[in-house]
């Protein structure tokens, strides 16, 4: 009796365990686009913002590149979230 | 009282003068960049480039080596059976297998595509995984305490020049910019295979706006297109790196406390009262971020497919 209520106790645990997991795996394969669009975004600012500050350190002309950078990074950013966002 | 704190000092200045003062700043980077300094094997340059085998060119042969032997050895006894029945360590291949064909690759590319691109994505997730686990087991600190206590070879020796560096390969922004121009490449080939060449390069924008609109977008396009390998490249590689700078900066407060104070007695006290079990919480943090960073990188690598395979604008 005992034994058997912990084993079905152990399973039941385990059924509970196998369906989080599940759960977690659902979310993560329906959080892909999202994870797409907010990585993209920061990445335009950063890859963008920092040709600008290359460009900057470059030629002196400290700060005009970093902004137009950055602010092209959030453009491009924004468009490659709004097609993710539109395309669902 | 005057005694004990001119006692006090004379101890301070006497473990200051015994060596460097502790730089906890340059230890951590040395604990995690490629250590160009103390390359493997010295290779000349060509063209100014140097060739020489680094930590981390080295950890990456090693790894690359390991799942190639270790699959190649497991797919060729298997398949030699009478039976096509998995056992063991093929069993929980074949379960990774499938995790990545049916959950990640499936949903985004499409049935009738999965089989041309689970191959490389099941390859960059083993690959990824391998590399960031690998870099976790601290198989070069342990070589690096027998050697100090044990070995005690020269300084130029060639266990001195396997110490110096970080271990882990995908910590490394070249080596993750390396494995995102693949997958930049790959998108460019699924687009293609997909739609023909020209047709994949028609779908970068949407069809039938007006032609001022494509001046300003074609020029976006061009560049979301540079930015998605870049935020793999950047994702990884800062992930990989951080989790270890996080452990050794916690570790560096027994050195730090024990300079300030003058005392190893503090810097021990620290270290088990507060670096160790910080370190240990973090190290099972990061077995966890050494599995989703694996699985993150190959699920965006699948979407990118799947969205150069799916255009609808």
């Amino acid at each position: 009796m005992g034994h058997n209520g912990t084993f079905a106790m152990a399973r039941k645990d385990l059924g509970n365990l196998a369906r989080s997991a599940r759960r977690l795996q659902e979310n993560a394969e329906r959080a892909g686009p999202a994870a797409v669009a907010s990585y993209t975004l920061i990445g335009a600012i950063g890859l963008l913002g920092g040709i600008g500050y290359a460009i900057d350190a470059w030629r002196g002309t400290s700060p005009w590149f970093l902004v137009g950078g950055l602010l092209l990074g959030v453009v491009v950013g924004m468009w490659e979230l709004a097609r993710t966002v539109f395309h669902r | 009282m005057m005694v004990q704190e001119i006692a006090h000092q004379a101890e301070r200045a006497a473990t200051e003068s015994q060596g460097h003062p502790f730089d906890a700043g340059t230890t951590i980077i040395e604990h995690v960049s490629n250590a160009r300094d103390h390359p493997i094997l010295h290779l000349p340059a060509i063209m100014g480039i140097d060739f020489s085998i680094s930590k981390h060119v080295m950890m990456l042969w090693l790894v690359a080596a390991f799942v190639f032997i270790v699959a190649t050895v497991a797919i060729r006894r298997y398949l030699k059976q009478d039976e096509l029945v998995p056992s063991g360590f093929m069993n929980g291949l074949e379960a990774v297998v499938e995790f990545i064909r049916d959950t990640i690759v499936a949903p985004n590319v499409g049935r009738r595509w999965v089989n041309t691109w689970t191959p490389l994505v099941l390859t960059l997730f083993i690959f990824i995984l391998c590399a960031n686990a690998i870099g976790l087991i601290p198989i070069f600190d342990v070589l690096g305490v027998l050697d100090h206590w044990v070995l005690r070879t020269g300084e130029h020796s060639f266990v001195k020049s396997l110490i110096h560096g970080g271990t882990t390969a995908t910590a490394n922004f070249n080596v993750t910019a390396a494995l995102a121009t693949i997958t930049f490449g790959a998108i460019i080939v699924a687009g293609s295979k997909a739609h023909g060449f020209f047709n994949h390069w028609k779908n970068l924008a949407p069809k039938g706006l007006a032609w001022p609109i494509y001046i300003l977008l074609i020029p976006i396009e061009v560049m979301g297109m540079f930015v998605r390998p870049f935020a793999l490249t950047m994702r990884l590689a800062a992930n990989m790196t951080g989790g270890h700078i996080a452990i050794l900066a916690i570790l560096s407060f027994v050195f730090l406390f024990t300079e300030l104070y003058g005392r190893a007695a503090v810097g021990i006290g620290v270290g088990m009262a507060l670096s160790i079990p910080l370190a240990v919480g973090i190290s099972m943090l990061e077995i966890i971020v050494v599995l989703v960073q694996a699985y993150v990188f190959t699920l965006l690598t699948a979407v990118f497919i799947g969205m150069a395979i799916h255009v609808h604008h």
